[in-house]
């Protein structure tokens, strides 16, 4: 495919982000600031009670979040089926292995998941201890002017600009 | 079920289709935007926290205040910034973005979401010594841009001039790829 023809798969940023603002503004006037690495905390709470409550009564940090019955269990609950519909009703290829990776690091799709499975501890032992991620911390904190919000997008756009470019090296470069 | 599980369920199947389509949840569209290869994914975010704020500003002066800052902490935020980066240039997934992958069906996000789940369970181990150690020290408070400059409005001003300023460097700086 051309990648003009390509880009067509994909909705512009401007009309998108009409839309998530929307969305941002009806979940602030009927619940609060959006939020989704909290659901985490949620999830694992909602597994763990079952088998040892006695454990996470004694956890500030599960303590202090609702458990799966919660609006913010429902929110990344309906994110996966907002994405499962939006992924059949939409043209573009799915793929488990991006293509730039496959370019740098091959065809093997454990290598591919053992990355995602370090990628993702790290990015919510660092939401936990911020309190927020790029949803609960940056955009949230951001659209209520919070200084918190805006410290960590700076920083989390440098450095996942600077961690993509060891990673990746030159991969993708060579295309005009 | 109560109505906070509905609003919640209803928001989150919104907010997932609409950052499938943007190509949010293609972690190759994130690699791009991070190699400074295509600018709509940061444009979006962008654009949409432009209009989530002024659209915020309207909703709290007809009185709908659900707002709750997070304190800043130098060092706890700042430090977890880094490793979020550091993560999420390596994977191409957020928190919120793996959920809507892993039901678009990308098996590389289940693994995301699975590694995340691992995460918060360590952090949520170690929370007694690792809050009190680097997020209470450095903790500055609930500070915003509005404390900064003398009021909501100027702040919002402020907030609205630095993301376009920010849109428009990206519009600049990064490649007119189109790959998906």
């Amino acid at each position: 495919m051309t990648p003009e023809k390509n880009n067509t798969v994909y909705w512009r940023w401007l009309p998108a982000a009409f839309a998530l603002a929307g969305i941002i503004l009806f979940v602030f006037a009927t619940f609060g600031p959006p939020a989704s690495s909290s659901s985490y905390v949620s999830t694992l709470k909602g597994a763990i009670q079952t088998v040892s409550p006695d454990y996470i009564a004694e956890k500030e940090h599960y303590r202090m979040m609702p458990d799966t019955g919660s609006w913010l269990f429902a929110f990344v609950l309906g994110m996966a089926i907002g994405g499962f519909v939006a992924g059949r009703t939409s043209p573009g290829p799915v793929k488990d292995i991006p293509e730039l990776w496959q370019q740098r690091f091959g065809e093997s799709k454990g290598k591919r998941y053992l990355a995602t499975f370090i990628g993702g501890f790290l990015i919510l032992f660092a939401s936990r201890l911020a309190g927020g991620c790029t949803l609960g911390l940056f955009i949230s904190g951001s659209t209520q002017l919070a200084i918190s919000g805006l410290y960590f997008g700076v920083l989390i756009f440098a450095f996942a600009m600077l961690s993509a470019r060891i990673v990746y090296g030159n991969s993708g470069r060579e295309e005009t | 079920m109560n109505t906070q599980i509905w609003l919640g369920l209803l928001s989150g199947i919104a907010f997932g289709f609409v950052i499938q389509r943007v190509g949010a949840t293609n972690a190759n569209k994130m690699a791009r935007a991070h190699l400074m290869l295509e600018g709509d994914i940061p444009r979006f975010m962008l654009m949409a926290v432009i209009l989530s704020a002024v659209g915020l500003f309207g909703l709290q002066a007809v009185g709908i205040d659900n707002t709750r800052i997070l304190p800043t902490s130098l060092v706890a935020t700042g430090l977890a910034a880094v490793i979020f980066g550091i993560g999420w240039g390596f994977c191409g997934y957020c928190p919120g973005t793996t959920w809507a992958a892993v039901g678009e069906g990308r098996m590389d996000a289940v693994f995301a979401l699975l590694g995340g789940l691992a995460g918060t369970a360590v952090f949520a181990q170690f929370h007694e010594q690792l809050i009190p150690l680097l997020y209470g020290p450095t903790n500055v408070g609930q500070i915003t841009l509005s404390d900064w400059v003398g009021g909501k409005l100027p702040g919002l001003v402020t907030l609205v001039v630095l993301f376009g300023l920010c849109i428009w460097l990206i519009g600049k700086l990064w490649r007119r790829g189109n790959c998906a």
